[in-house]
């Protein structure tokens, strides 16, 4: 019964701990351009700031949409059969990506590691990992053996 | 990988359903985990990538830089350059923040120039030139500096993600596994004692019957 407890605790808190950057609140584009520092306050209470000029290259993709975006973008993870793939959901954010990643736009988006990996080195600051605990209610508690 | 059986208080069906929760538990952890591994992995292989490449870069553009300034030195007075230092930027300011990155905390420094006001005709256009490449080679040690500390802190999280994934895939699961299928082979050898017991009953029932 200790070892039940000692992993669903150990499950809590690592879902504790790779969302609880998540922002408390939200900001739009044009609003964290407007920022001499552009940051959020995430769940944890630390502050994520944003590089200025990811933000710039942000508004220069999406042009009139500044006000609709807000950031940081979720990339929620889920576990594909042998690599973990990332989706976004929202229709401007997955505007962004796709002109970023020169593919075809499509909402929800789907991102692949390599993907990621550029994702991350041109905008990296304005996109966030969220593992949805929706995605792990597909491990059910009978595994064949 | 431990094929170790875990100990017991009693083998029934209800330690089994115990078991199997547990398991479903350590694989979603065993997920959330190596997801979080997985982006931390490539977030310290591009860190890696990106200080080898500014540190290179830095060298070259400092020996690029200290090219032009002597040859901008053998024709300009060395008071035309302090007074040209002076004026040119009228402040230089380094932001310390911290990004967030699959839950680990990052610096993030952004640097901020605010030009002089100045006459560019009063002075020889290759000290802007010189002043520009050196101020290139400091914004890229700005960055180099941001980019070392995270490469560190990614590194540290790493393994401590990596000990754990290790410890679910080749200790904790695999001994769950054992134990569950333990459980079933007990389960399935009582069953078939039973059944044998149940048939030497009948057959001794019968034999009585007909006596």
């Amino acid at each position: 019964m200790g070892e039940d407890k000692t992993l669903e605790y150990l499950l809590e808190r690592e879902l504790r701990v790779v969302n609880s950057y998540i922002a408390s609140k939200r900001k739009s584009l044009a609003e964290l351009l407007r920022e001499e520092h552009p940051h959020v306050l995430t769940l944890s209470g630390d502050v994520h700031m944003f590089r200025k000029s990811e933000l710039i290259l942000a508004k220069e993709v999406i042009g009139e949409d500044a006000e609709k975006l807000m950031l940081p973008i979720y990339v929620e993870l889920i576990p594909a059969q042998t690599t973990t793939t990332g989706v976004i959901r929202e229709e401007i954010a997955t505007k962004l990506v796709s002109t970023i990643l020169g593919i075809n736009h499509a909402t929800p988006l789907y991102v692949y590691p390599i993907q990621l990996a550029e994702l991350r080195r041109k905008i990296g600051t304005l996109i966030q990992y969220v593992v949805s605990p929706e995605t792990l209610k597909e491990i059910g508690d009978f595994e064949e053996i | 990988m431990s094929q170790q059986i875990l100990r017991l208080a009693r083998p029934t069906k209800i330690e089994l359903i115990r078991l199997r929760r547990r398991l479903a538990t350590a694989r979603r952890l065993h997920r959330v985990l190596r997801d979080r591994l997985l982006i931390l992995t490539q977030e310290l292989v591009a860190l890696y990538r990106e200080v080898v490449e500014s540190r290179l870069r830095i060298h070259e553009e400092i020996i690029r830089c200290e090219k032009e300034l002597v040859r901008t030195s053998s024709y300009v007075a060395p008071w035309i350059f302090e007074e040209f230092s002076n004026v040119r930027i009228k402040s230089f300011s380094v932001v310390l923040g911290s990004r967030i990155v699959a839950g680990v905390r990052l610096p993030l420094l952004e640097h901020e120039v605010v030009e002089g006001h100045y006459d560019p005709s009063a002075y020889p256009i290759t000290l802007k030139e010189v002043s520009e490449c050196y101020e290139g080679v400091l914004r890229n040690i700005i960055r180099l500096a941001e980019t070392e500390i995270s490469l560190l802190e990614v590194g540290r999280e790493v393994q401590k993600v990596k000990r754990k994934v290790n410890a679910l895939e080749n200790l904790i699961i695999p001994r769950l596994r054992a134990t569950i299928k333990y459980l079933r082979m007990k389960f399935e050898e009582r069953e078939r004692e039973d059944k044998v017991r149940r048939k030497r009953i009948k057959q001794i029932l019968t034999r009585k019957a007909r006596i």
